[in-house]
């Protein structure tokens, strides 16, 4: 991709990623990291750190809009992120130590889980 | 004299930061126990498995509290304010950034950021639970075939 048509392409990923990330409250880098790698041609660690200097302001953003919608509790959310942010550090230093894929393979079926409860109380519930 | 469980450094340091909600309840720095097991596991889980934490805090905040979808998306949202300054700073620091490409894309995101954050505060429980859910069976089918 030359220079300009690059930059539109990201630009417009960046609306949609956005607008997910707002509507389904997660950062999107679940999204960017594999558009930066596989479009744009980034490694890996280039992926990560890029997309998560654009997860903040998106997160800052799509919170206040809420904030002044009355949705949620910045506050909380605030106090309960500082938090995980302690988690993550503990984490990313376990990561090392342990087996990240049998994680992973235990986690995607939790979250394979959560997704046919949450798919099934939004179509059979009340 | 200590009032029986709030024994050792620990205790002390638990007890200085607890204080009585309205409802009677304790909560420390503000926060019950059960939203500071779910941060820390939120963190936690994200760290381990290389994954954004808000889609570990979503199911986490649907199933243990009481908060509706919608909110929970929200308190997801603030949280990952302080997780990703936190990272920035660990991973940014390592200069494999890349400023223009996060520009672009960040341009195009804060502009998506109003419309979907607008979307949430509008959309029905049972349409974003299915959206979500939706959204994470593709995420757990992504993490199968990776690993």
């Amino acid at each position: 991709m030359n220079g300009m048509a690059l930059i539109a392409a990201l630009v417009g990923f960046g609306v949609v990623t956005g607008a997910a990330s707002g509507l389904l409250g997660v950062g999107g880098g679940t999204l960017m990291v594999p558009f930066l790698t596989l479009a744009a041609g980034l490694s890996q660690h280039a992926a990560e750190a890029t997309s998560l200097l654009v997860v903040l302001p998106t997160a800052i953003v799509a919170s206040l809009v809420l904030r002044r919608r009355g949705v949620g509790d910045l506050g909380l959310a605030l106090r309960f992120g500082a938090l995980g942010a302690v988690g993550g550090v503990l984490g990313a230093l376990l990561a090392l130590a342990l087996p990240g894929h049998v994680l992973r393979l235990v986690f995607a079926c939790f979250l394979l889980l959560v997704s046919v409860r949450l798919v099934r109380d939004s179509l059979f519930e009340r | 004299m200590s009032t029986g469980y709030e024994t050792g450094t620990l205790g002390s340091i638990a007890g200085l930061a607890r204080t009585r909600a309205a409802d009677g309840g304790s909560t420390y720095l503000g926060l019950r126990p059960r939203f500071i097991a779910i941060g820390l596991a939120g963190g936690l889980l994200s760290g381990l498995l290389g994954v954004g934490g808000g889609i570990v805090m979503v199911p986490l905040l649907v199933l243990w509290t009481a908060y509706r979808q919608r909110d929970a998306h929200a308190i997801s949202l603030g949280a990952i304010i302080p997780i990703s300054c936190a990272s920035v700073i660990t991973f940014g620091a390592a200069g494999q950034v890349r400023p223009f490409d996060a520009l672009a894309l960040a341009a195009g995101s804060i502009a998506g950021a109003r419309v979907g954050a607008g979307a949430l505060s509008r959309i029905e429980e049972r349409p974003l639970k299915l959206v979500f859910g939706l959204f994470l069976a593709a995420v757990a089918v992504l993490m199968l075939v990776r690993s």
